[in-house]
């Protein structure tokens, strides 16, 4: 089951997390949402620092391994690897399953 | 007319440009010099499918950031209606792809972060900018984006409308939001694109852009703050109109010569639309 959060950074920019927990850990991140990234391929590195990460991971320790994940010279505008971080947590705590919340959320 | 190429950091820009309302780069030329140390083309674009303009975007700065093709500025025409999602954007939380299809719309993605835009060919004015980065050098991101488009802001002035920037990436009014700027950097050159709306249908957005929960939540200030005022509700000017006046303001501060696109650049363009933008890896990747 695909949970989804959202966090809008106070600039205004959305990032969204959907997540899979398997096991404990994070099994399948999605982050996407209207911010800036350069290079666009370090969205990959925020993606891998997350998987494999405790579901009870704390928005800190998902911030840090998301800061220690990314490539010398990526630059997050926008957001940052905090906001990332709640968006994940509150997918995490989201049980509403995904079809449900796509309908809520039209 | 393109060229004094010459001015140095201590050179005074007496012009208009130095009036810039962007902040003042600490780094680096100033505004007016950084501009014109670039000899620009202007290119008035012919109408291009949705695909083929994002096509275009990689293709352009990629070959000002070889050295191949001069700075330029592309106003663009469109062939369709479409939706243009940011590069990382998802599109289900984005569109609601039945309401697309309804009113015609193609959804693409392009190579630029920042949001979701919906353009009808009427209704839209969208313009890139492909630069080295030299132009920007020493600037961050932020103080970039404002930078690139002051001129857009005082010839919108110049109509009437009090237009202003709003960090990020949002060109704004006292009425309203007019438009939002987008760009990457790749290959030492610099992609910027803007897209106002000119016109809108409130209604039909709605049933084709989906407004997420954490947006909605936050609706009543979107309202306020961010309610899309359309340039022609501000201007009573034609669509055309207005995009002469943004080329010549923009050629008398910078210069530019009118310019084309090569077949070549095209023929690129249209393999990359083959190859990339119009695949479902492309589109979907973040689904």
């Amino acid at each position: 089951m695909t949970r989804h959060g959202e966090f809008k950074t106070p600039g205004g920019k959305l990032v969204v997390a959907d997540v899979a927990v398997a096991d404990g850990r994070l099994a399948e991140v999605a982050v996407t949402g209207d911010f800036f990234l350069e290079p666009a391929e370090a969205l990959a590195d925020i993606v891998a620092a997350l998987l494999g990460a405790p579901a009870t991971a704390s928005a800190t320790d998902l911030a840090e391994r998301i800061e220690a994940g990314l490539r010398p010279g990526a630059e997050l505008i926008g957001f940052d690897a905090t906001a990332v971080a709640t968006a994940v947590r509150r997918a995490v705590a989201d049980d509403m399953p995904r079809q449900i919340a796509d309908q809520a959320g039209a | 007319m393109n060229g004094g190429g010459s001015g140095g950091p201590d050179r005074d820009p007496s012009g208009t440009a130095a009036k810039a309302t962007a902040p003042d780069p600490a780094k680096g030329p100033p505004a007016a010099a950084r501009w014109l140390d670039h000899d620009w083309l202007l290119v008035r674009d012919e109408p291009r499918a949705p695909t083929l303009q994002m096509a275009l975007d990689e293709v352009l700065v990629n070959e000002v950031g070889r050295g191949r093709r001069r700075p330029t500025l592309r106003f663009w025409e469109w062939t369709a209606n479409a939706v243009v999602l940011g590069r990382f954007q998802s599109v289900r939380n984005e569109v609601d792809l039945a309401g697309a299809e309804r009113h015609g719309m193609t959804v693409v993605r392009r190579v630029t972060g920042g949001g979701a835009m919906f353009v009808e060919p009427h209704n839209a004015i969208t313009y890139s900018l492909y630069a080295p980065e030299s132009l920007v050098k020493g600037m961050s991101f932020i103080d970039s984006y404002a930078f690139l488009d002051t001129w857009v802001i005082d010839a919108l002035r110049a109509l009437g409308v009090e237009a202003e920037y709003r960090p990020i990436n949002d060109i704004s009014s006292s009425q309203g939001k007019i438009g939002g700027a987008a760009q990457t950097r790749r290959a030492g050159a610099v992609l910027h694109h803007v897209t106002m709306a000119y016109d809108m249908d409130p209604a039909k957005m709605l049933q084709v852009l989906r407004v997420g929960r954490e947006k909605l939540s936050d609706k009543g200030s979107v309202s306020a703050n961010k309610r899309v005022t359309p340039l022609k509700q501000q201007t009573r000017l034609p669509r055309e109109q207005i995009i002469t006046l943004l080329a010549e303001t923009f050629r008398e501060r910078y210069g530019a010569t009118p310019a084309l696109l090569t077949p070549r650049e095209l023929a690129g363009a249209e393999r990359l639309v083959t190859t990339k933008f119009a695949t479902d890896e492309w589109l979907y990747m973040l689904p």
